[in-house]
């Protein structure tokens, strides 16, 4: 899977390269909108990531360049901005998704295979963990072909988790991914702590694996081989 | 009080006083003349009638002229003397009591002593002065009508430019219509005033220009070093080699990135709604809205064992941006939740005019006036910006909503109304 970085700030932009390479991409990188203008005009990439405030114009520009020439390019928008405004145009042109700064890795990790899973697989992609077989299109999981019931919640944690496995994930990232902007109380992680708990309850009772791990009370681990 | 009036009074006064002042140093010269005058006159009849009795040194006791303004009688032995008196006389053209001046003196000729009486009506001279009276107040009278005439026109004429630009004034409004233009006047001082005032609201309009571009360009500025410390410090927490210790510590500082960029973009927002940024408005039922934020909450409200009680009548309908309108939403209920007590509730009354939502919890441990000023945060309520509250008052001013708080019945409320 190729993926094309465009973000003006390098050290974020390493950053970003560095987390998306340990998860197994092939990633390029552009500094500016004519760079990033210029790869896109001789590769094909599976996805991309742009800023939208970069020094030499806007990305929003290359969004329509890119939606026109490669239309099966995913495209996630990040942008300091949280404006609507941009948010609505940038989805309007084609984009896939927008992600405002700053945001958690993890969360632009999850977002880009939902993305690649909707665009390359037509939504059907299954997501396979030792004896879980997760449907995201259908909403279900499977134990060993026996269905698990879980909420809505513990669905949207188990992808996440599922999606970023073998990594830290903090409780604020875990928070920001369940419930957005209302993830400023400290209560909610009160919350997350109760949803790992069923979660990670019911898991273990079909699947007799303890798939969470607790890293020094600031988030969780998810173990488990993909 | 009204400039124009304010002149009035001033001039009225001061022209009072310098015609009183004139008005009596006029009385007191002229009366000074006339006495001068009169003295004169007396002094040359004493003249003539010295002269008669010199001439015919009459023997009878008693003399009067015709006009009984000389009276002569014939007296023993006397010392010569002249003396000036004021005296009232009968006034046969008058028919009534006039003052006059008197002058007595004596006189011997050939052994023979005389004191004579000459008196002079003053009739005149009085009447020469209430004439005088008459005419300052006259004067006075024509120099106010003269001076209010003048006012009006002058205020039609002259101060029409200085009207016109107060006027531009009122309805100048900053970060709206960002030109005024004021016209010409061809008088000096007002085309200086306009000029300035020009010169002030362009350098009004560019610091509020600045200043909007400032604060978005701070939050993108701070934004941006913000998300590269929070995704280095993301990816040093993957370390598997580091120590609890160390894990702590840059979890610590992992989590105090959050917090500002979380207090940057709620600064960035409220400097936005107190800069009238969210201009679109549309229509909306605040009863829904509420209906479906509570919807959303939901399950962090079961969380937190919270009951909601809600009673919903009648809609409440503004024109509102939808974005702040979910903001303000949003910040009542989570203030709401945040700040309950173990186990409490939620009790939202919405009605036609009125929304309150209430909820039981400890003493406010602040004034109940300061809720709604920027970074009051109640002490209990730890990492939250203290934000919340001033932005949704903030939110309210700027769509004529008010927001208060109340005590009722042990529950603290927050009370939306129109």
């Amino acid at each position: 899977m190729k993926i094309l970085v465009i973000e003006d700030e390098v050290n974020l932009r390493e950053t970003i390269v560095a987390f998306l390479e340990e998860e197994g991409y092939c990633c390029e990188q552009a500094g500016n909108l004519e760079l990033g203008s210029e790869k896109t005009n001789l590769y094909e990439y599976d996805c991309m990531i742009v800023d939208i405030g970069l020094p030499d114009g806007n990305g929003l520009s290359l969004v329509k360049e890119l939606k026109k020439r490669h239309p099966e390019t995913g495209i996630i928008i990040i942008s300091a901005k949280n404006s609507l405004e941009d948010k609505i145009s940038g989805l309007d042109l084609g984009a896939d998704d927008y992600l405002t700064k700053p945001f958690h890795l993890p969360e632009l990790n999850s977002r880009i295979k939902s993305l690649l899973r909707r665009r390359k697989f037509e939504g059907r992609k299954e997501i396979c963990l030792d004896k879980i077989r997760i449907l995201p299109e259908d909403r279900m999981v499977y134990v060993q072909s026996e269905p698990l019931p879980l909420t809505k919640k513990e669905f949207d944690l188990l992808v996440f988790f599922v999606t970023n496995p073998k990594r830290v994930l903090t409780k604020e990232a875990i928070a920001e991914h369940l419930w957005g902007d209302f993830a400023d109380s400290s209560d909610s992680f009160d919350f997350v702590y109760s949803h790992i708990k069923n979660l990670r309850r019911k898991l273990l009772e079909k699947t007799g694996t303890d798939y969470f791990q607790n890293v020094y009370g600031t988030g969780y681990t998810f173990i488990g081989e993909a | 009080m009204k400039l124009q009036n304010k002149i009035n009074i001033r001039f009225s006064l001061i022209t009072l006083l310098v015609f009183s002042v004139a008005g009596l140093y006029f009385y007191y010269k002229l009366e000074r003349s006339i006495n001068h005058n009169i003295k004169e006159m007396l002094a040359s009849r004493k003249g003539y009638v010295m002269l008669y009795l010199r001439q015919h040194s009459p023997t009878d006791t008693v003399i009067v002229s015709p006009d009984n303004s000389i009276f002569i009688k014939t007296v023993p032995k006397i010392e010569p003397y002249q003396r000036f008196s004021d005296t009232l006389i009968f006034d046969e053209d008058e028919k009534e009591l006039a003052p006059a001046r008197k002058l007595t003196f004596s006189y011997a000729v050939n052994e023979n002593y005389y004191e004579v009486i000459i008196t002079q009506s003053l009739l005149e001279s009085d009447d020469l002065q209430k004439i005088i009276f008459y005419f300052m107040v006259a004067l006075f009278v024509v120099v106010l009508l003269a001076l209010s005439i003048l006012n009006r026109w002058l205020s039609a004429s002259a101060w029409k430019p200085f009207f016109n630009s107060l006027s531009l004034l009122k309805s100048f409004k900053i970060g709206e219509n960002s030109n005024i233009q004021f016209d010409k006047s061809g008088i000096d001082e007002f085309d200086q005033l306009n000029e300035i005032l020009n010169g002030l609201i362009q350098k009004v309009q560019a610091d509020f220009i600045n200043l909007k571009e400032f604060s978005e360009n701070a939050s993108h500025e701070i934004q941006t070093p913000l998300a590269i410390i929070k995704s280095k410090l993301e990816m040093v927490l993957q370390d598997k080699t580091l120590t609890d210790q160390q894990h702590r510590q840059i979890h610590a500082a992992f989590e105090s990135a959050i917090r500002l960029s979380k207090l940057n973009s709620a600064l960035l927002l409220l400097s936005k709604i107190e800069n009238r940024q969210f201009v679109e408005t549309e229509n909306i039922d605040i009863i829904e809205l509420i209906k479906s934020r509570l919807e959303y909450l939901q399950e962090l409200i079961e969380l937190r064992q919270l009951e909601v009680i809600t009673q919903f009548e009648g809609e409440f309908v503004v024109n509102i941006n939808p974005v702040l309108a979910e903001i303000l939403i949003n910040n009542l209920l989570s203030n709401a939740m945040k700040h309950n007590a173990e186990h409490g509730s939620i009790r939202i009354v919405a009605g036609n005019d009125e929304i309150s939502v209430c909820n039981p919890g400890l003493p406010l441990t602040i004034e109940p006036s300061k809720l709604f000023e920027r970074f009051v945060k109640h002490k209990t309520s730890g990492d939250s910006t203290g934000l919340g509250l001033a932005i949704a008052n903030e939110i309210c001013k700027s769509f004529h909503l008010t927001l208060r708080y109340e005590y009722r019945e042990n529950l603290h409320c927050l009370i939306l109304s129109r």
